[in-house]
């Protein structure tokens, strides 16, 4: 084979690895993937469970030699092992995602065991005192130094007391990739680094608008996409995917960025239960403590609010084909901010013709008492219906003019619907229609039983309605007499009916089971 | 004290504690899959002679201390001891009772220092002192008071530390290599796989990630990963009973051998370069870099046993690729995921799906999905179910395939849960008989267009 049987770059050790920043993304891109899992419904933006393909074109002066080319600001969410680097010189020899990031616990636990500056701060004359000594430990939210006093608890002494650091040790403040490379010469060029990233979701939100007459209806369509990262995407080629993609629920490394550092102390009982001072001071400041958190949040998966939820024009998403998938571009670079969720139009379809259709679910021959009907609206996804077009899953409200004024209907849920595919809106239940099941008479426990049921459908409604009587059959079931004509769908018996306007319709059926 | 002061000092500053360890030292990691490495850390060691302590702080955090072992010529080990007493302001005052303290009391009004000796005489709750012949609450009054301890009791640390306490033979200093298991330390092989639809062939690249939660950076480590999970005697109970088989990745099991190194059954990936293994990192290393292997793309329905559905359900997307030599990917592949990404209208290229396999030797052929298929679904119904006899039992199945793409695409159907004792007695398109479970039917169905099979199966209960 032509790959050579290791890939590794076989040199001198990298220790010398000069220290290379990329530059910003000069042009960005980001594909939004739905939640594996979620068939139908909206996006949650408490817990965005989707993810994004982000690609980032970037400008690197790659000196000769061995570099360590820095990333800096990918976002939280990233999956580093999905990380892609292209463009680079034939000589990359790891790519590395840091998971410490700089934080007040971060810089406490690299400084441990070196030199530190402690600053004591008179609280009278605001003089200062600063001492050199040695971090000891930093272990469970204690802290212990040495000066050439002796060995002390910081913030133990009710002083103000804080420590003052030489460096930040090569923490980065950002999510950081770097990538390891040796070139053979100097050189700028132009990185493309792609990447997986976690926190981001997106929906179809469908409104549809029933005419007065009820035989037709508007629909439209948003996507709303979201990204609960910490990090925006300015100007950014912007795409989501519609289809259910396989994701092993591969675990990715967190990054650490840091818990606060409680200055423990001591036991701090006294004579009295006056509480003098809080049992420990924190360390860090509301504000740090406040990023951090909201950092943590962002890395496990559970954005903050969202602060906005920006409209952008009425240009429609253009689609095409990605393999089985369905890809939706949207037409104009857009900035997909951190913590936002954002709207683009899907569609917009005019008089759909749609079939209103009541319905109930019931056991074949067990006796119901009076439920309301369900309704379902119906129509094909073609083009003589003024569809025609793959409508991915997401969440629907059904509204219907009345007066001039628009009410809402009723929400629910769909799921990916192919062209030429049946789509059914649910309705919900209609107290208007009501079914009652009777069983009028069984037979014996012979070897085939024999049981006589009636049906009874209502109507308290001033129009004619459809009504589908679904039945559920045991195994080995059958209809063997019934006074309305049957048919099968799905396996199933069903009656076709018309229940006039203010009436009722009854039907009759014997269904039988064998036993052997 | 000032002495006592200074050993402290340099159990912090130096990273093991004495007797001073050179800087002469290698690590070497073995990583396992299965979050476990071997570690062996080479150090040249001042042994003095006769009994003496050698305390190792820069052990992994997760250490298993029982596998530790100390190997150094002319030595012998009289115990081991893994310390994980931390050292926390509380247990330094805990530790201190009994003993003398410095105080400094200091005035707020003027800042003005006082320093007293007092012993520690109780920690419960609140610190009790004994100042002279009085009996105070450390900082009752809430004023500022420092408390100042003249040195760290024995086996408080920082870390958890590991010591060994040796009889050493003649004095002098030699190398010693200390190994142990611990996890916190794994690796996974993570492929690229860039599809491309118009010629049918795929790109392929391999790397090599390793992960680091031990607590500790290894620095300059010679790194070698092993393809393996060593069945470690904690790990888990046997399986006996063992839930429905996922969908089998692998289709055909090969036969070719690779170049790899190999230890027993086990394939080796030495990292050629020493590398730092920072704590918390995330690392890759390439490993496989092919071009333009032949791979096919179909489509896969699984119906279980009577699985019947309203709605119809999407069909998976399979890839399927070989890792032979010829036409292949040349290479045994080592545990990952294998993500998928084929080019948009625009050329970028976009993800879509992925999917994990199992060490899967050289020359196999492999069979993946990455996701459903929007366009292509299949609604599977019972449409009849009749009783033969006492036990038998006829079911007439209908399998509805529908299509939204505008090529003709061929789904495998496979219908599962036949359990051996099932016959298909009438349908509408010859099957094959997969295993006793399981029968298979390639269904073509036209372009934007549908097809129905329909196969009626006679079972026993």
């Amino acid at each position: 084979m032509r790959w050579a049987t290791l890939a590794w770059i076989l040199a001198t050790a990298p220790a010398a690895a000069d220290d290379i920043a990329a530059s910003p993304p000069t042009e960005l891109s980001v594909t939004v993937y739905r939640a594996p899992f979620r068939a139908a419904g909206s996006i949650d933006l408490d817990g965005l469970a989707g993810f994004a393909l982000v690609s980032e074109v970037r400008t690197v002066h790659l000196p000769q030699g061995l570099s360590r080319l820095r990333f800096e600001g990918v976002a939280d969410g990233i999956e580093p092992a999905s990380a892609i680097v292209t463009g680079l010189p034939p000589g990359v020899i790891e790519k590395n995602r840091e998971g410490k990031l700089l934080s007040p616990s971060a810089l406490i636990a690299a400084t441990l065991g070196k030199a530190v500056t402690l600053l004591r701060t008179d609280r009278k004359t605001g003089k200062q005192q600063r001492l050199d000594g040695t971090l000891l430990s930093d272990a469970k939210g204690g802290v212990v130094f040495q000066t050439s006093e002796g060995i002390e608890a910081l913030r133990c002494s009710g002083l103000p007391e804080t420590f003052s650091f030489a460096g930040v040790d090569g923490l980065a403040a950002k999510p950081t990739l770097s990538v390891l490379v040796r070139s053979a010469e100097a050189s700028t060029r132009t990185v493309t680094l792609s990447y997986l990233a976690r926190n981001f979701d997106w929906a179809a939100d469908y409104v549809a608008t029933l005419s007065s007459d009820g035989k037709t209806m508007d629909l439209g369509a948003w996507v709303t996409l979201a990204n609960g990262n910490g990090v925006g995407f300015p100007s950014a080629r912007t795409q989501v995917v519609a289809g259910r993609v396989n994701r092993e629920n591969g675990e990715v490394e967190p990054f650490d960025a840091g818990g606060p550092i409680f200055a423990r102390c001591w036991p701090r009982g006294s004579t009295s239960d006056l509480q003098w001072m809080p049992g420990y001071l924190q360390f860090a400041d509301e504000a740090t403590r406040a990023r951090m958190t909201m950092f943590k949040k962002s890395v496990a998966g559970a954005p903050e609010l969202m602060e906005e939820v920006a409209v952008t024009g009425a240009r429609n998403v253009q689609q095409e084909q990605l393999g089985d998938l369905k890809l939706y571009r949207i037409p104009e670079h857009t900035t997909v901010a951190s913590r936002q969720s954002k709207q683009v139009r899907l569609m917009d379809r005019g008089h759909i013709p749609i079939a209103r259709v009541y319905g109930a679910d019931l056991a074949a021959d067990e006796s119901a008492s009076s439920a309301p009907a369900h309704l379902l609206l119906r129509t094909v996804n073609t083009m003589a219906n003024h569809l025609g077009l793959p409508l991915p899953s997401g969440h629907i409200a059904v509204f219907v003019m009345s007066s001039g004024e628009k009410l809402l209907l009723h929400e629910s849920d769909i799921q990916d619907r192919a062209v030429d595919e049946e789509v059914e809106i649910d309705l919900g239940d209609s107290p208007d229609v009501q079914v009652t099941v009777e069983k009028t008479a069984a037979s014996g426990p012979a070897r085939t039983q024999l049981r006589a049921v009636r049906a009874d459908i209502t109507n308290a409604r001033p129009a004619d309605i459809d009504f589908e009587l679904r039945l559920q059959m045991r195994a080995g079931g059958r209809i063997v007499h019934a006074d309305h004509p049957v048919e099968t769908k799905n396996g199933r018996p069903l009656f076709r009916l018309t229940i006039p306007a203010n009436g009722s319709v009854t039907v009759r059926y014997q269904t039988e089971y064998r036993h052997s | 004290m000032d002495a006592a002061r200074l050993i402290v000092v340099g159990f912090m500053l130096l990273s093991a504690c004495a007797p001073a360890i050179a800087a002469d030292r290698t690590v070497s990691v073995t990583i396992y899959n299965d979050d476990l490495a071997l570690v062996q850390d080479r150090r040249d060691i001042e042994i003095k002679g006769g009994r003496q302590r050698i305390e190792f702080q820069d052990v992994s955090a997760q250490i298993r201390p029982e596998t530790a072992s100390l190997a150094a010529a002319d030595i012998s080990i009289v115990e081991q001891n893994f310390d994980f007493d931390l050292l926390t302001p509380a247990k330094l005052m805990e530790k201190a009772v009994g003993q003398e303290v410095t105080i400094v009391r200091v005035n707020p009004a003027t800042g003005a220092e006082t320093r007293e000796q007092a012993q520690v005489l109780a920690t419960n709750g609140g610190v009790v002192l004994k100042i002279g012949p009085r009996i105070e609450v450390l900082r009752d009054d809430g004023l500022p008071v420092r408390v100042i301890f003249d040195k760290v009791p024995d086996n408080l640390r920082a870390h958890p530390t590991l010591s060994v306490t040796v009889i050493g033979g003649h004095a002098g200093t030699r190398p010693a290599t200390l190994s142990y298991l611990t996890p916190g330390l794994g690796w996974r092989a993570d492929y690229v796989a860039l599809y491309s639809e118009s010629d049918g062939k795929i790109d392929v690249q391999g790397w090599v990630t390793l992960t680091n939660s031990s607590g500790v950076t290894y620095d300059h480590a010679h790194t070698l990963l092993v393809a393996g999970s060593p069945t470690q005697v904690d790990g888990g109970s046997p399986n006996h009973y063992r839930g429905p088989q996922p969908r089998a990745v692998l289709q055909q099991p090969g036969t070719e051998s690779g170049g790899r190194e190999r230890l027993g059954d086990y394939y080796l990936y030495p990292l050629a370069e020493p590398t730092t293994i920072a704590n918390l990192q995330t690392k890759q290393v390439s490993f496989l870099d092919v071009h333009g292997v032949p791979a096919e793309h179909g489509y896969e329905f699984h119906n279980r046993w009577l699985g019947t559905s309203e709605t119809p359900q999407s069909a998976k997307t399979i890839y399927s690729f070989s890792s032979g030599a010829h036409a292949g990917l040349g290479d045994q592949l080592p545990a990952g995921i294998l993500r998928f990404y084929m080019r948009d209208k625009h050329g970028d290229p976009q993800f879509i799906g992925e999917s994990r396999i199992d060490h899967t030797p050289m020359g196999s052929t492999l069979s993946l999905a990455t996701g459903d298929a929007f366009d292509v679904k299949v609604r599977a119904v019972v449409d009849k179910r009749t009783r033969l006899g006492n036990l038998d039992w006829q079911s007439d199945m209908r399998y509805e395939l529908s299509n939204a793409l505008p090529r003709p695409v061929t789904v495998k159907l496979l219908q599962e849960g036949l359990w051996g004792d099932s016959r298909i007695t009438a349908e509408s398109q010859k099957s094959t008989r997969r295993s006793a479970d399981t029968a298979e039917w390639a269904v073509t169905v036209p372009a934007n267009g549908k097809s129905t099979l329909t196969a009626s199966f006679e079972t026993r209960f």
